[in-house]
């Protein structure tokens, strides 16, 4: 039986108005169906409604505008159908879809919501902290909250994500409870050659993997290198989030609610154990995106989820005073505030000459296709590789982000053996 | 004929008749359905292709994206969706898409929950009708 508190009851009875009264019955909905004994106060909100997926969505927020709702916490706004900064990017024969998408956008913006428009805001500054209650939706953003920073979130849906965020409260239920946070199954990547756990791509593998594997166990790791850096981490939540619906992971040693085994599974004994070995990486990586070796390369796409300072960095080096072979479309997908600071540093610039398209408040794995993106496309992200042959008219080649790049210059898909460290 | 009488939980009251459409794997409302056809759209899925307009829709659970709310607002609000929802599992996110097209297109589509193995024993084109109270009636 839920319990509400005095002012949620006021709202409920509609005495604080109508935008309150239905982002209440809203959330109390969602906690009769969760069966939550009580709705607990969040301090954080990143939105996925602000991304267009028909008239209903501007109905939503039009409605509440019209009863002039507003926000009680701080909501940061996830990719957007259509980038702001470049509004023929996608399909101009879907045009009345596009204005739609960029008029929901713009109805986010007018909410309150901080237009930030990524599906990676935790690589903003401001980001929450250990045992925060907040309320994600962006599915490699909720594994990455829950996991790599320890804030606590369900995976929030739409609509209610915004009636969360305009009421300040969501049902205290499953991945807000300690009892929900405990790990259930154990991965093991001990057996597997330091040398390929030290590569980018192993990361996107290993979540897929567990994605798969996971089914509705909250899955351990053990066996992280002590070198695992962010950007690994949130290959992890965005591949196990895509594979599977993976909300939250624990790396034994690595993040911050598994300083051991014991810690992980709350004294418990793991359910399963899956000893991960290096065969299995390359069977996910073939079912993933195999070159066929027939095809053509046609272009490139990184940035899913989209790309870190940290990850310009290193693609600056790696292509060093190289351009990109003319023949190929080359996208990289950022958050306008990681874009800024890349620009600060001269990289994007360097980047744009080189060939390559950098594209903010959106991404490119999703219908309607972008600009140009068809054929065979490699992409070292495991999540764009599981999308975006269901969606579009391409076929996927996985490879690592050196390789990506290597496979740019010289216009063909060159990878490593695989083996080879 | 006979007819069968379960008794669901209602996640979402309202009252509604028609053919079950039978799902035998959880779906994405974003990604793999088009909520302007209502079809299924999905070539994972068992019922890929399949138009879920006018149904009784079983579905064991939604899967995947945070998408999954709107795509089935969507579909309710253009007249291409199901006429109920018939769970599995106590899915959060088809029940707040329901939620907020009945509210916001002044609908009465209900959404109850029935045990997974009473799911199993439904067939696809078995006429339902749903109460208010969750009273369920299958026919052959």
């Amino acid at each position: 039986m839920l319990h509400l508190g005095e002012q949620d009851r006021a709202r409920l009875d509609g005495r604080e108005g109508r935008a309150l009264q239905f982002a209440m019955e809203t959330v109390v909905a969602a906690a009769e169906i969760d069966r939550a004994a009580e709705l607990i106060d969040i301090g954080f909100a990143h939105i996925d409604a602000c991304f267009y997926n028909g008239r209903a969505h501007l109905d939503f927020v039009n409605y509440l505008l019209d009863e002039g709702a507003s926000l009680a916490v701080p909501a940061w706004t996830n990719t957007g159908l259509v980038s702001l900064d470049d509004l023929g990017l996608r399909d101009p024969t879907r045009s009345e879809a596009m204005r739609e998408a960029h008029e929901l956008m713009q109805a986010y913006v007018r909410l309150g919501c901080r237009p930030v428009w990524t599906c990676a805001p935790y690589q903003l500054p401001g980001r929450p902290e250990l045992g925060a209650h907040i309320v994600g939706s962006e599915s490699n953003a909720v594994c990455f909250y829950n996991s790599v920073i320890g804030a606590r979130t369900n995976k929030y849906g739409d609509y209610l994500d915004v009636c969360a965020a305009i009421t300040g409260r969501v049902p205290a239920s499953k991945l807000h409870l300690d009892s929900g946070r405990v790990a259930e199954i154990l991965f093991d990547v001990r057996g597997i050659d330091p040398a390929l756990r030290a590569k980018d791509l192993f990361y996107h593998l290993l979540g897929h993997v567990i994605g798969r594997e996971s089914r509705a166990a909250l899955p351990a790791i053990v066996g992280l290198p002590a070198s695992c850096g962010e950007d690994d981490l949130k290959a992890i939540s965005a591949a196990a989030s895509s594979s599977g619906s993976v909300p939250l992971f624990h790396a034994i040693g690595i993040t911050p609610e598994a300083p051991s085994l014991d810690a992980a599974f709350a004294g418990g004994e793991p359910a399963r154990t899956l000893e991960i070995t290096a065969a299995d990486l390359e069977h996910a990586r073939d079912e993933l995106g195999r070159d066929d070796r027939e095809r053509p390369l046609a272009g490139v796409a990184l940035g899913t989820p989209h790309f870190s300072l940290a990850e310009f960095e290193r693609l600056v080096a790696l292509l060093g005073s190289r351009a990109i072979d003319p023949r190929l479309t080359f996208y990289l997908t950022t958050g306008r505030h990681v874009f800024a600071e890349a620009a600060a540093r001269g990289w994007t610039a360097t980047l744009e000459r080189a060939g390559i398209r950098i594209v903010t408040d959106t991404c490119t794995y999703f219908s309607p296709a972008v600009r140009g993106l068809r054929g065979k496309i490699m992409t070292n992200s495991a999540k764009w590789a599981y999308y975006a042959p269901g969606m579009l008219p391409v076929e996927a080649v996985l490879g690592s982000l050196e390789e990506c790049v290597e496979s740019a210059v010289r216009g063909e898909v060159a990878l490593d053996a695989w083996d080879s460290a | 004929m006979t007819r069968r009488r379960l008794e669901a939980e209602v996640l979402i009251a309202g009252v509604a008749s028609g053919l079950a459409l039978v799902l035998d794997e959880p779906l994405s409302f974003w990604g793999g359905f088009d909520p302007l056809a209502g079809a299924i759209i999905d070539v994972h899925h068992p019922q890929y292709r399949a138009s879920v307009g006018g149904s009784v829709l079983f579905i064991p659970a939604s899967r995947g994206s945070a998408g999954t709310p709107g795509g089935i607002a969507e579909t309710l609000r253009n007249g291409s969706g199901p006429r109920a929802f018939v769970l599995g599992e106590r899915d959060v996110n088809i029940g707040i898409g329901v939620l907020v097209a009945n509210r916001l297109y002044g609908l009465e589509v209900p959404v109850v929950q029935i045990p997974a193995e009473q799911m199993r024993a439904i067939r696809s084109g078995a006429r339902v009708s749903i109460e208010r109270g969750g009273g369920l009636s299958v026919g052959a």
